[in-house]
């Protein structure tokens, strides 16, 4: 496989769909209206990892995107967390804001997250985040199954959700606001008698929410580890379902009997690792499936011959930077990564010194 | 509902409309040097944005408001904003929640995979059939910041039963959309009425007949008969188990390299724990390659793999074999002729009944088969089953 010249990474190629997409999305992207922060971080972090960042961004379109991400730093009644956009905002100055808005144009945990990240992505020192602001959002934003909600008070809540809420729990240093003992509870319901987890209890399994729940665990204060820990007999079984989701072409599938979709490399990858079980994973042929994923004009897709997008594009990196291809061909090289912030090593040791709370105060 | 005049297709922009020139439209504040991901939006777009902004500032909620949403769901139906106006919005002006279900029919087939349109219909549905009494406290509660004691003007709200209906027919279109599934969970243990669950059974049946490789329509197995607790009618879970058994080991026979069937026979050996061991007879034909006439059987050496059913022998004392010898062994159905085997699944299966049994001379006999998955049968998990291998033989724990 080395020797087959189309087996390389088209890192140049990747970082201009990236900085493409940072300049703008066509009008048929409309529902990006709703996540743009998150796409952001997608397009920001696949940079961050092709190690291209600071030499393609220069450094004041740099501290413009640190200032738009701060814009979206939204405080409410119920606590300060990022919004996705200005889409629903109808303040038409910064001291025209009324409490009505409150409701429509409210800070995510979703986004917040991806902000917080990608704040640290751009190496900024993090001391405009609102951080007592962000323990209250997370406080109110827990509901009263354990789970989290993306918003403040009730709503929809499922693991990617309790996810986000740990991983700005895990960066702050501060586990104050979360009933944890819930929260976990929550998490073992969500799991299926397949080993692997669905987003919401009853749910099928699925390498996205089966990431979030052992991420989650796996992120808790070391206190919380005897009840945090997966038995011997579910971590085997867990081990057992994300093996069996390495398809024959060498992709992942994120439920049992669907086809590989890039992003499961790093769902179920990540997994993995985060289990302790990385060796289980055959790099190579995962590898040589993300290779042909690679779109010819930049970007990857969930499968070959489809059109890419910066989440593919991200976490298809991601997954790469866990488990490199041996090979001589170095394009392949890559920084490696956290797995349980989803970020790159040095980047996630940048968002943990720079948030604690005790970082501060 | 109110009715559209002009072509659905193009409307004439909210800006171009007598109706709507007291709203004041606010175009979206988003002038930084450096915007991350600015949408190029379309004029529609635009256009009922700014106005649903003007709209949200003033706060007006009238029934031309459901208009205004409604084009913006069309165009961008993730805009949770627009939603959770609309939803207030139809309980300001006491729209009639059944025609706003009706309409959201045709939204969820057109956009499936839309989190928000399933969340709606969820608080649609939750409202439309609010118990008298208070709901149970662990169910997901509506965002309602605007009066909860809404009554519904019209029509009266469709059975429950209608909503199992039109799940049934949205996983027509896909037969695997994860949201649709959820919603069909959630419909049924949030309202748990037993004419609800009766019909689940045969539903998840006619699902796998169309694709026996469906994994969502057999984790909906495991939840209606397992997870979801025991009612009326499935008291005797001895039988219950039976029953499960028999239905997965024929789709087993159907298709020996489908997953989705082996995980299920794992989950409910493990659910009603029994052991791994007690399906070995029916196992093992799938541990070998079709048809072999050469081969033998280690485990036992009454069963022939290569016999037909009208071959089968008649002299097994099990409960299940017929008096005549066209009938199938329900407890152990064959593969089908033309079967791909052996099938890895079986191969790990069996290996695992070794490891449970745990003898020094079992746990070599699962090296055997995890050995000939790692060179032979299934090398795409050659590491994995390395895995298995040495924690069998050197446990760590």
């Amino acid at each position: 496989m080395a020797e087959d010249p189309n087996f390389t990474l088209n890192k140049a190629s990747h970082a201009s769909h990236c900085l493409r997409c940072l300049r703008g999305l066509p009008g048929s992207f409309a529902e990006a209206d709703t996540s743009r922060v998150a796409i952001g971080f997608y397009c920001l972090g696949a940079l961050d990892i092709l190690g291209l960042l600071s030499q393609k961004v220069n450094e004041s379109v740099r501290q413009g995107y640190i200032d738009w991400i701060y814009n979206q730093q939204t405080a409410s009644p119920l606590g300060t967390g990022f919004r996705p956009s200005p889409y629903s905002s109808v303040s038409t100055s910064a001291s025209d804001s009324q409490q009505d808005d409150h409701l429509f144009d409210r800070p995510n945990l979703i986004m917040t997250y991806t902000a917080l990240l990608s704040l640290a992505i751009l190496r900024d020192d993090l001391t405009r985040v609102d951080r007592k602001g962000l323990v209250n959002l997370v406080r109110h934003s827990q509901q009263d199954d354990g789970s989290f909600s993306a918003f403040p008070g009730k709503g929809e809540a499922d693991l990617r959700i309790v996810y986000t809420a740990f991983a700005i729990c895990h960066m702050l240093d501060d586990w104050s606001s979360v009933n944890i003992d819930k929260a976990i509870s929550f998490i073992r319901t969500c799991r299926t008698y397949e080993g692997g987890y669905g987003e919401v209890p009853f749910s099928e399994a699925q390498g996205g929410p089966t990431y979030c729940a052992l991420a989650s665990l796996h992120l808790l204060p070391a206190e919380y580890s005897s009840s945090a820990t997966l038995s011997v007999k579910e971590r085997r079984s867990t081990v057992r379902w994300l093996a069996q989701n390495q398809a024959k072409d060498g992709g992942f599938r994120g439920r049992t009997e669907k086809v590989a979709d890039a992003c499961y490399s790093f769902w179920c990858g990540a997994s993995l690792r985060i289990l302790g079980a990385a060796n289980e994973v055959d790099e190579a042929s995962n590898a040589d499936f993300l290779n042909r994923c690679q779109f010819r004009t930049g970007g990857i897709a969930k499968t070959p011959n489809e059109v890419p997008d910066p989440y593919h594009t991200y976490l298809s990196l991601a997954a790469l930077a866990m488990y490199p291809p041996k090979t001589e061909n170095l394009t392949w090289s890559l920084p490696r990564l956290d797995p349980l912030l989803n970020a790159t090593e040095e980047t996630a040791r940048w968002a943990r010194d720079h948030l604690r709370i005790s970082a501060i105060s | 509902m109110s009715s559209r005049t002009s072509s659905p297709d193009f409307p004439p922009l909210y800006a171009e409309r007598p109706e709507w020139s007291d709203v004041v439209p606010i175009p979206q504040n988003d002038e930084d040097a450096n915007p991350i991901a600015p949408i190029f939006y379309t004029p529609e777009y635009k256009d009922a944005t700014d106005y649903f902004r003007g709209i949200v500032k003033t706060g007006e909620k009238s029934k031309r408001v459901l208009e205004l949403t409604e084009s913006i769901i069309r165009l961008n139906p993730a805009h949770y904003s627009a939603w959770q106006y609309r939803y207030q919005t139809l309980l300001s002006t006491s729209s009639s929640l059944s025609d706003e279900l009706t309409l959201m029919d045709t939204y969820a087939t057109e956009f499936l995979k839309t989190y928000q349109v399933w969340h709606h219909r969820r608080l649609l549905l939750t409202l439309l059939h609010q118990p008298p009494s208070s709901p149970s406290p662990s169910s997901p509660t509506p965002t309602t910041t605007t009066s909860p004691t809404h009554t519904p003007t019209t029509t009266p709200p469709l059975p429950l039963q209608a909503e199992l209906t039109f799940i049934t027919s949205a996983l027509r279109t896909d037969a695997k959309n994860y949201h649709t599934w959820a919603y069909r969970q959630w419909v049924l243990s949030h309202f748990s009425r037993p004419e609800l669950w009766s019909g689940e059974i045969s539903f998840v049946e006619s699902m796998l007949d169309e694709d026996v490789r469906n994994n969502s329509a057999w984790h909906h197995r495991f939840f209606v008969v397992f997870a979801s607790g025991v009612r009326e009618g499935d008291e005797d879970r001895e039988e219950v188990r039976r029953r499960e058994l028999a239905y997965t080991k024929e789709k087993i026979a159907l298709a020996p390299n489908n997953g989705s069937a082996w995980n299920y026979l794992r989950g409910i050996l493990t659910h009603t724990h029994t052991p791994f061991a007690t399906q070995a007879d029916f196992v093992l034909p799938y541990t070998l390659p079709y048809p072999s006439p050469s081969q033998t059987e280690p485990l036992d050496k009454d069963v022939d793999v290569k016999m037909t059913d009208e071959d089968k022998d008649t002299d097994k004392d099990e409960k299940n074999s017929s008096p005549e010898n066209t009938v199938v062994d329900l407890e152990n159905p064959r593969p089908e002729a033309g079967a791909d085997l052996p099938s890895p699944l079986a191969i790990e299966f069996m290996a695992d009944i070794y490891e449970e049994r745990g003898g020094k001379e079992d746990v070599l006999s699962a090296v055997e088969l995890w050995k000939s998955l790692r060179d032979e049968h299934d090398t795409i998990r050659k590491n994995y089953w390395e895995f298995r291998i040495n924690d069998a033989l050197h446990p760590s724990r």
